[in-house]
């Protein structure tokens, strides 16, 4: 069974691996898309590794199917060029720049957690969704109601940032 | 290596990727995809530390899962600016829309 979860974990890993180099690299947007929708399938996956099942379940729900669509639809109302907006080479004055200001936490970060193992226990602890929905309606109350608030202002605040008036043009 | 080292670094992973790609990408779409990939970084980092060391397993899932929230309404409102960018501009691509260089 150790087994299985190491080779679970490795395969994961690809995928997620795979998904973010698509997802970056890609010079069209769609297929940057669907890099980010891979590697959103294998962060679930890694939650399902993680005993939190609850957790793979609104990863599939919120980023798969929510945010992707909408950034679908980014994608869809930029009336993209012909080329495409991310065609054409990037300077590479940008190039390095970018992977010095990438690297530089890479191996800070890196060496911090290589360097300085926390205590960990080798079984993830499980979670019942019931302790989940007391601690939400419960301790959490304040933050829970805060992000109903914040997803409402941040809804209507885009119907309105985008609405168009009728006869305008 | 401990497994939450591993998982610690696979959020790294992500954390470098999504870095690298907001600034190589030259349009706002891409820029949005690539802080996704940032913050699917951070939640499994947050969930792999709740999980696997003695801290409260609840507190952890419940921070990931304010995390979703925030990026769902973080890319509403991306989405709506966006639009309302390529509208005005007539693109998306960040060189077309700098303009308090000029």
């Amino acid at each position: 069974m150790e087994i299985m979860a190491k080779v679970a974990f490795c395969v994961y890993t690809l995928i997620i691996l795979g998904g973010a180099i698509v997802a970056v690299t890609s010079s069209s947007l769609v297929r940057a898309l669907v890099g980010l929708i891979t590697t959103l399938v294998g962060v679930a996956g890694m939650y399902l590794l993680l005993a939190s099942p609850f957790m793979a379940f609104m990863q599939l729900l919120i980023y798969v199917g929510a945010v992707s669509v909408l950034i679908f639809f980014a994608v869809m109302l930029t009336r993209a060029e012909l080329g495409g907006d991310e065609a054409g080479k990037v300077p590479m004055k940008t190039y390095v720049y970018g992977l010095a200001a990438t690297m530089t936490p890479a191996a800070i970060l890196g060496w911090l957690v290589m360097t300085r193992p926390v205590q960990s226990i080798a079984i993830p602890t499980e979670v019942a969704i019931k302790d989940l929905g007391h601690g939400l309606l419960e301790s959490y109350f304040l933050p829970f109601e805060l992000i109903s608030v914040i997803l409402m202002v941040a809804m209507s605040g885009a119907v309105l940032l985008t609405w168009e008036k009728r006869g305008k043009k | 290596m401990s497994a939450l080292t591993l998982y610690q670094l696979v959020a790294l992973i992500l954390l470098c990727a999504g870095l690298f790609g907001l600034t190589q990408r030259r349009s706002l779409v891409g820029m949005l995809i690539s802080v996704e990939l940032m913050l699917n970084g951070a939640g499994l980092s947050m969930v792999a530390a709740a999980q696997l060391t003695e801290f409260s397993a609840v507190l952890g899932q419940l921070g990931t899962l304010f995390i979703m929230g925030l990026a769902a309404a973080e890319a509403t409102l991306v989405l709506a600016i966006i639009v309302v960018v390529a509208r005005r501009f007539k693109s998306a691509r960040t060189s077309d829309i700098t303009t308090l260089k000029e």
